[in-house]
């Protein structure tokens, strides 16, 4: 009688359990999503940054290629910066903190990316400044686009 | 024939259930039982006014749902725009969902102050001890429903609350188990339409079912137990 | 209708007074009189649906059981109904006329913001119920402060009647107390609770104070409000 109701339970209760499983929207699939600076890379200079947000239509998200923290890799970003560190370098983050994911502001004064939620600050080349957050930024994978305002970041199409 | 008066009529409508069912011997039992003189103190009924503010939550919520539509495709998503629409263009809709949203902040404060009420006087003790669980989940629950309701209007300060919700949700380990509660509450990759479609079924749906039963629980415990004593 | 009632009542009728039968009710022990005879309110009063209605809810809920109540000297009690229900529709009506007030003048909480988007950049904050969890949070390792000292403590909430009962005694006999008392008259379980309650509203205020109020504390230093 028991392995009867066992049995029971568990071809009621694994249909639901498989049903409440999200499937994936209708038209959701990964791609290159074409992004528009503000301004060129090429005039970008030392020490600053463009923030730029994820496609709307369709209505998309940057996908991280590394992270720590509460981000992680294939995670997503409604939006990032294009930033040149001190030394030159060209760098793409994702917009979410690594400590709960808040949206960083660079601050041009201090040549720092900071976060308005618990205080965490990054050094422009993504690692950290200062706590709570204890791991670096999350790159974005990307490729210089057709001219200097484009950029093309792997992302996915929502399909919401 | 003579048109009988109401009040006859009534006396054997009365008649006919006591045949059936010891009718008026259990509304006498219901309505004059006798209650001890100390239950009159003011913090005795703060638990009765849970019960009238979840009555008025349930009435108000089944009035917005006449209006609200739990769609956050699009921007602005009609979720957003339903709401709107009845905060600013259905008769009395600010009044509805006032008494709502209101009731909803006093509804939690009533429950704390009666849990309040019921530890400092020690009526959790023997035989009240499972009352005291039911109780506890009720408040869990309740807060589950503010949980849920925040989201549905679909502003800022909803999506992004429940982003840190989930996300707070998410932080189970191992990683693999926080992701999956993560998705399974968002409903997929991102906090977006098909989340709302879940919190929005779970505050309508799930949860009035679950906390009436659990209500239907306590107060049939507290039938059997009587009052509790005095502290 | 029973032809017996219609005998007795109405204009001419056969007999001047129904004789009140007092009806033995095997419950309990205790008898129950028809109070309906003497409260306002019984079978052939024209409210009596209303009344119907009310107590259809306590029937529900079934027998009532052997009480406290019914132990006790009739001056020591009274009845349910009207002496100790007339109070809840008086604040039925007056907190919902509160609440209704409420949204009449403060209309500030619920005017929406803008229809939500995740490219929106702006700090989260939860409801005031939840600004104490959310300033937890930042006292401490997320995961620690998120997931296990919230279910340690709901879990102590919904253990705590075992807890009372049976560590309660024990410590009592260590201190040479008699009994255990109930929280409003014990130094420790009514201290704890209102420490608990003091965390809670401390945590709240911090928050509301806001981004700019920072405080020093041990690990993330300095802890600001939400």
């Amino acid at each position: 009688m028991a392995g009867l109701l066992t049995a029971t339970v568990v071809v009621g209760a694994a249909p639901i359990l498989v049903f409440l499983w999200p499937a994936p929207a209708r038209g959701q699939k990964k791609t290159t999503l074409k992004v528009s600076l503000a301004t060129p890379i090429t005039q970008l200079a030392n020490g600053d940054a463009i923030k730029f947000d994820a496609p709307t239509s369709p209505n998309s998200a940057f996908v991280m290629a590394d992270g720590g923290g509460d981000n992680a890799p294939g995670d997503l970003a409604f939006g990032g910066f294009v930033v040149k560190d001190l030394q030159g370098n060209t760098n793409v983050f994702a917009i979410n903190c690594s400590h709960l994911g808040c949206s960083i502001a660079l601050n041009p004064d201090a040549k720092t990316f900071d976060c308005p939620c618990h205080g965490s600050r990054f050094h422009l080349d993504g690692t950290v400044l200062h706590g709570p957050a204890a791991d670096p930024l999350s790159h974005l994978t990307w490729k210089q686009g057709n001219d200097a305002t484009t950029i093309n970041v792997d992302g996915l199409i929502l399909g919401f | 024939m003579a048109i009988p008066h109401p009040r006859e009529i009534q006396t054997a409508v009365v008649d006919w259930l006591d045949e059936r069912y010891p009718f008026t011997k259990a509304v006498d039992e219901a309505l004059y039982q006798r209650v001890p003189n100390f239950a009159n103190a003011f913090y005795y009924c703060f638990g009765g006014m849970v019960f009238i503010l979840v009555v008025f939550q349930l009435l108000t919520g089944i009035l917005l749902a006449l209006y609200y539509v739990p769609d956050a495709t699009g921007n602005p998503a009609p979720a957003y725009t339903s709401v709107n629409f009845i905060q600013n263009n259905v008769y009395l809709g600010w009044l509805i969902r006032g008494v709502h949203f209101w009731g909803a902040n006093l509804l939690i404060i009533m429950v704390l102050l009666h849990m309040a009420r019921v530890y400092w006087t020690g009526s959790y003790r023997a035989p009240r001890e499972l009352n005291w669980i039911v109780g506890v989940t009720m408040l869990l629950l309740i807060l589950a429903f503010s949980l849920t309701g925040y989201l549905l209007p679909w502003d800022t300060k909803a999506y992004f609350a429940t982003q840190v919700t989930i996300k707070i949700a998410g932080l189970a380990p191992p990683q693999q188990l926080g992701t999956f509660i993560k998705e399974l509450l968002q409903g997929g990759p991102a906090v977006g339409p098909p989340t709302l479609q879940r919190f929005f079924t779970i505050h309508v749906f799930l949860l009035p079912a679950v906390i009436v039963l659990l209500m239907y629980v306590h107060f049939r415990f507290i039938r059997a137990h009587g009052i509790s004593e005095p502290m | 209708m029973s032809d017996k009632r219609l005998l007795k009542e109405g204009p001419g009728a056969a007999t001047a007074e129904t004789e009140v039968p007092v009806i033995e009710v095997d419950s309990h022990g205790h008898t129950l009189e028809p109070d309906y005879k003497r409260l306002p309110i019984g079978p052939d009063h024209i409210l009596y649906p209303v009344v119907v209605g009310l107590a259809l809810f306590p029937i529900l809920m079934g027998d009532a059981g052997h009480h406290l109540a019914d132990d006790m000297p009739e001056d020591e009690t009274h009845p349910f109904f009207p002496d100790h229900f007339w109070p809840y529709p008086i604040i039925a009506v007056v907190m919902l006329v509160a609440v209704g007030l409420l949204a009449a003048f403060v209309q500030k909480n619920l005017q929406l913001e803008t229809s939500a988007d995740p490219r929106t950049v702006t700090i989260p904050r939860p409801d005031w119920y939840f600004l104490f969890l959310f300033q937890l949070l930042k006292l401490g390792p997320e995961l620690f402060m998120a997931l296990v000292i919230p279910p340690v403590v709901v879990g102590a909430l919904l253990l705590f009647p075992f807890i009372d009962a049976i560590a309660g005694p024990r410590f009592a006999k260590r201190l040479h107390w008699k009994t255990w008392p109930v929280p409003g008259r014990n130094i420790y379980t009514g201290t704890i609770f209102v420490i608990g309650l003091a965390i809670v509203a401390l945590l709240t205020l911090w928050a509301l104070a806001g981004p700019q109020f920072c405080v020093p504390w041990f690990i993330n230093s300095p802890v600001c409000g939400a």
